[in-house]
């Protein structure tokens, strides 16, 4: 029987690519998006039986359908929070509605998304993977409030795989810089976009945006049996960013 | 070194007792000024009476929307100037993951995250002014995890991020922003917790030996240590979340059977 994986954020970037590499593996994936056209979009789009995928559309800052979200996936064996939004935020600029919103959707939804998935996770051996980011380890100017919700997602996945061991695993991986639609979005809000696009490119020692497959495939490892020892782990995979600086 | 804070404002929440009594008492014994923040209005009264005229009251409800800038604007009020902002002021209830409620987990992350956020966006002008300086008060759990503290651990993990972000924002301002990681302490609400578990001597015992050194702290020791973490000697560090724990973050002890 393929497992069952309910993937949130997967219309674009990294959680599409990682729902295009576990379809590929023969698994089932449920689809999750912020908006409806956009969800049966993806799933149009993606190449697989269609008794094999499907999608819910739900706002993850929205308590009422979280619950739907998670009624409707029932029961999975893989849980990947991938959803994320990123909201500059000056720490003198303080806007109250951004710092819950960014909370809601990075580290809200995955904790609330786990524990109502928990009884199903719990019987079928499951696993939990989060999506954070180099920012749960670095510090971002304008960032605070992303900073601080991607480092809770850390603890939070820590906490989630010690009280949950032996029966439900939780990983935790983090993408340095990704080539996704959210990334073109920060360079063309840039006064300046070929500054903006250099300085992202420049940002890690590779001297490359990471792809979203590249991405995709640690998470793809991390959902295989071949993973199986592995909970309470940060992976990253920042192209060098947190390792050190280039003097 | 009493000129290391004469003259010198700080504002410490969750001031009425423990470890935030203590940086207060070992503050105000070197010469600084305090704002005292706490939720119980007899620990903060206490507290204010027994510092005396070098303290005031910037009482507020740090779980609220509101209640972090209005901390912020009493201790302001108060003292004229801020130099030190220490957000000591958490709470801890212990539940599982499935007995973790939607409000016991906003309730710990609008303590212990987005109060010290919206105390330091409150405090940013009267900071730049002084080229102040942020101790957030973490845990150990900031940095690994045990059970049945899923939203502790969570939010703290998230304080010890936002330390680093807020560092890394404010250096330009002359800020110094750092995050302290105490393991457990022997404070007035162990010891309740303690009396309450039945068997106060097995509860300590617990305590004791999941500490590699094989005791708690007593919060004057953090405190101690805390305010050197505000002061000049530490003015290159910033970013930094450092462990004071007995070594329980640093390893397992490995007992011979």
């Amino acid at each position: 029987m393929p497992k069952r994986i309910l993937i949130t954020g997967s219309t674009r970037g990294i959680g599409r690519a990682t729902a295009e590499y576990l379809a590929a593996q023969g698994a089932e994936v449920i689809l999750h998006g912020r908006n409806r056209e956009d969800v049966e979009a993806a799933v149009a789009r993606l190449e697989i039986a269609p008794t094999l995928v499907r999608g819910i559309t739900a706002d993850l800052s929205s308590r009422t359908d979280i619950a739907r979200l998670a009624e409707s996936a029932g029961e999975i064996d893989v849980l990947i929070n991938c959803a994320g939004i990123y909201e500059e935020q000056a720490v003198e600029k303080l806007d109250a509605g951004s710092w819950a919103r960014t909370m809601d959707v990075n580290l809200s939804a995955p904790w609330l998304l786990s524990r109502l998935l928990l009884d199903g996770l719990k019987r079928r051996q499951g696993l939990i993977i989060n999506v954070a980011s180099d920012a749960g380890f670095l510090g971002v100017a304008g960032g605070g409030t992303y900073c601080a919700s991607k480092g809770a997602l850390i603890g939070l996945t820590k906490a989630l795989a010690i009280e949950l061991a032996p029966e439900v695993r939780a990983l935790c991986i983090c993408p340095g810089p990704v080539a996704t639609d959210m990334m073109a979005q920060s360079v063309a809000a840039a006064q300046d976009q070929e500054a903006a696009f250099a300085q992202w490119t420049n940002y890690a020692p590779l001297r490359r945006t990471a792809v979203p497959r590249e991405v995709a495939s640690l998470i793809a490892y991390a959902a295989s049996q071949d993973a199986a020892f592995a909970t309470g782990s940060v992976w990253l995979m920042d192209g060098g960013l947190t390792a050190g600086k280039r003097f | 070194m009493d000129w290391e804070f004469a003259g010198k404002a700080a504002l410490i929440t969750g001031a009425g007792r423990g470890l935030g009594l203590a940086m207060a008492r070992a503050l105000v014994a070197k010469g600084c000024r305090v704002a005292l923040n706490d939720k119980s209005e007899p620990h903060l009264g206490a507290a204010l009476a027994e510092l005396g005229e070098r303290a005031v009251s910037a009482a507020a409800d740090l779980s609220s929307i509101e209640g972090p800038a209005l901390c912020v604007d009493r201790a302001l009020a108060g003292l004229g100037h801020l130099d030190i902002v220490i957000n000591n002021a958490a709470i801890n209830i212990e539940n599982t993951i499935a007995e973790t409620t939607d409000a016991l987990w906003d309730l710990h992350l609008a303590i212990n995250l987005r109060a010290p956020h919206l105390v330091v966006a409150r405090a940013f002008p009267a900071l730049r002014q002084s080229r102040g300086v942020v101790l957030n008060v973490a845990s150990e759990l900031g940095l690994h995890a045990i059970p049945n503290n899923v939203a502790y651990v969570s939010a703290k993990h998230g304080l010890v991020a936002l330390t680093r972000a807020l560092a890394i924002e404010l250096a330009e301002h002359g800020i110094r922003v750092n995050a302290l990681c105490p393991g457990t302490m022997d404070t007035e609400l162990m010891q309740e917790c303690a009396a309450a578990s039945g068997s106060p001597e097995e509860y300590y015992a617990a305590f004791n030996e999941y500490h590699p050194l094989g005791r708690i702290a007593s919060p004057e020791e953090v405190a101690s240590f805390a305010i050197t973490l505000v002061s000049p000697l530490t003015a290159f560090m910033t970013g930094s979340s450092i462990a004071f724990d007995g070594g329980s973050t640093a390893g397992r002890v490995w007992k011979a059977v």
